[in-house]
């Protein structure tokens, strides 16, 4: 056989439905998001998202490409590799793309000594930087971090500081935790663009930049690779941007008007990761 | 100067008078020239008039105290603030609100139930622009809750520079819930209608205060006296009311020119422009 998962009865019709999920691109790189998509993040560390575990040792073993985009910045990169593996994940620092590499890097290519609000625990990731008479404002996923106090600090560092810049790792709206949304990043963009008439430099997803980076490091082409993740502006849409199939889990933050966006149409909307990835493996035969 | 008037033409029926306080009834602690005075006179004379402010940190109660000690006799329904707007909203709609205001402020709204929210009512209130407020609000704007902000000013001048306004966190609700905030403090629109409802002037009322389809000519004959050329006269004007522009407070020379339609008056304060107002109806 095929090694399809699918019932013999139903090989003809499903294996139809599967070869459409990769538009017949020969897909050799798989971009997954995090959290909504691999786990599901609460106060108590969160758990698994059921099947997600099994479905990337699947990619795996199937010999897939794959890349870790997560715009999360509330703890460092090996802090969340270590989170993830106690869920039962395997994967490396290197897998994990996330935006502290590349603000770091925008941060000192132009100059730029930023205020943080970020939380606490991701500041390990900016050290070394010079971060006196701040220039600039980097925002993260900060939650109580985002006090009227910082972000007022933030307000006139823009203001006052000729060629000051605004940062915001990502610009999405809200991130499901525990078992409601809160807001992310991007209304804060919003709230200091608003009342500084700037616009802020987003680097992240859904930055066409970020993913570029994530598949240049694959040394991977857009038309083979292809994104999952549960925001359908963040990861969808920019994915898509780049070039990748981009596609939607019902999982994480996902809300049912997202499947009827005004500008974003997924490549293809599951249930989970696991269904994606078992209907993509079938789609093998 | 002489007092110049535009479009008031004599035989003018004014059915209503807005005023500004801060720069037009008084600058600082002292009344404008012979205001205390012009005031008991458009008092007599039975005309309608409300003084209406967008201040959100002063109640109403600390507002007339002030005004008293600067020498006017103000009574609480004559004063007509974005608060009193932001309250008939939530009364008119039956909703129950989320405060977003500083606690001075919520004195205006005591009465009205804030038991399981159902809106969202923003002002100038930076102890609750903190992030677990904004998740509560924006849960509830998720639920459903209906969004209300008093005004959407970008920032504001205090001792210490500029500091952030409401309009940055109800932009950052917007953002997050999609929604789109109904702003009811001055100089929207929204405003001005409610201050006229309460004079019983409403757009939708004609001459006679019958209700019609129409925009009314009761509008036009309303005047609303100001120093802020933008937020007081053009805002008034694009109701279709007459503004007058007084050269008082934040008044600075060619002002009048600033905007389009001119005023339809412009008088050196506003004693001479409720002299001109007075005029005009004895005719």
């Amino acid at each position: 056989g095929c090694g399809c998962e699918i019932k013999p009865r139903l090989l003809g019709l499903a294996c139809m439905r599967m070869s459409s999920i990769t538009k017949g691109r020969r897909i050799s790189a798989v971009l997954l998001d995090i959290t909504g998509v691999l786990y599901e993040s609460s106060a108590g560390g969160g758990r698994e998202i059921p099947g997600s575990v099994g479905a990337v040792e699947s990619l795996r073993k199937a010999g897939y490409k794959l890349k870790f985009c997560t715009n999360e910045s509330q703890i460092t990169r090996k802090a969340l590799v270590s989170k993830l593996r106690k869920h039962g994940f395997s994967l490396t620092e290197e897998e994990v793309h996330s935006p502290a590499p590349a603000c770091r890097r925008y941060l000192l290519d132009n100059g730029l000594r930023p205020y943080l609000i970020v939380h606490p625990s991701a500041l390990a990731d900016y050290e070394g930087l010079d971060t006196t008479s701040p220039n600039a404002v980097v925002l993260g996923d900060a939650t109580d971090e985002l006090s009227y106090p910082n972000l007022n600090k933030a307000f006139r560092i823009l203001m006052n500081q000729p060629g000051s810049k605004l940062i915001s790792l990502g610009k999405s709206r809200y991130y499901q935790e525990g078992d409601s949304l809160t807001l992310d990043v991007g209304p804060f963009m919003k709230a200091l663009e608003y009342a500084t008439n700037l616009e802020a430099e987003v680097i992240g997803k859904p930055s066409k930049t970020f993913f570029s980076s994530a598949l240049q490091d694959l040394e991977v082409e857009p038309e083979n690779a292809m994104m999952i993740g549960d925001d359908v502006v963040s990861d969808v849409g920019g994915a898509q941007s780049c070039g990748m199939l981009g596609f939607l889990v019902r999982t994480g933050k996902y809300r049912v008007e997202d499947e009827n966006h005004a500008t974003v149409k997924p490549d293809g909307i599951f249930d989970n990761l696991s269904q994606a990835i078992q209907l993509l493996l079938g789609s093998k035969c | 100067g002489a007092t110049k008037a535009i479009t008031m033409q004599r035989g003018l029926r004014v059915r209503g008078v807005l005023l500004d306080l801060s720069g037009t009834l008084h600058v600082e602690d002292t009344p404008t020239p012979r205001a205390v005075e012009a005031m008991a006179r458009l008092k007599s004379s039975g005309i309608p008039f409300r003084f209406i402010t967008n201040t959100t940190k002063e109640p109403k109660c600390e507002l007339l105290a002030r005004l008293g000690r600067i020498g006017f006799t103000v009574g609480e329904e004559e004063v007509f603030t974005s608060l009193t707007a932001a309250r008939r909203v939530v009364e008119r709609e039956k909703l129950r609100p989320l405060l977003l205001l500083e606690d001075s402020a919520k004195r205006d709204f005591e009465g009205v139930s804030t038991d399981e929210p159902n809106s969202v009512v923003v002002g100038l209130a930076p102890t609750h622009f903190n992030y677990a407020t904004m998740n509560q609000a924006f849960g509830l704007l998720m639920a459903g809750a209906r969004l209300i902000a008093i005004h959407k000013s970008k920032y504001f001048k205090t001792l210490d520079g500029l500091s952030l306004g409401p309009g940055p966190f109800v932009t950052a609700l917007e953002y997050a819930s999609g929604k789109t905030a109904t702003v009811v403090g001055k100089p929207e629109r929204a405003f001005y209608e409610c201050v006229l409802r309460e004079m019983g002037l409403g757009l939708d009322m004609d001459a006679d205060g019958n209700n019609c389809n129409v925009t009314s000519s009761s509008v036009g004959e309303c005047v609303m006296i100001g120093d802020d050329v933008s937020l007081d006269v053009h805002g008034s004007q694009s109701l279709g009311m007459k503004g007058i522009l007084v050269k008082t407070g934040k008044y600075r020379e060619g002002d009048e020119s600033t905007i389009s339609p001119p005023p339809a008056a412009v008088c050196n304060n506003l004693a001479e422009a409720v002299d001109l107002i007075l005029g005009l109806s004895a005719s």
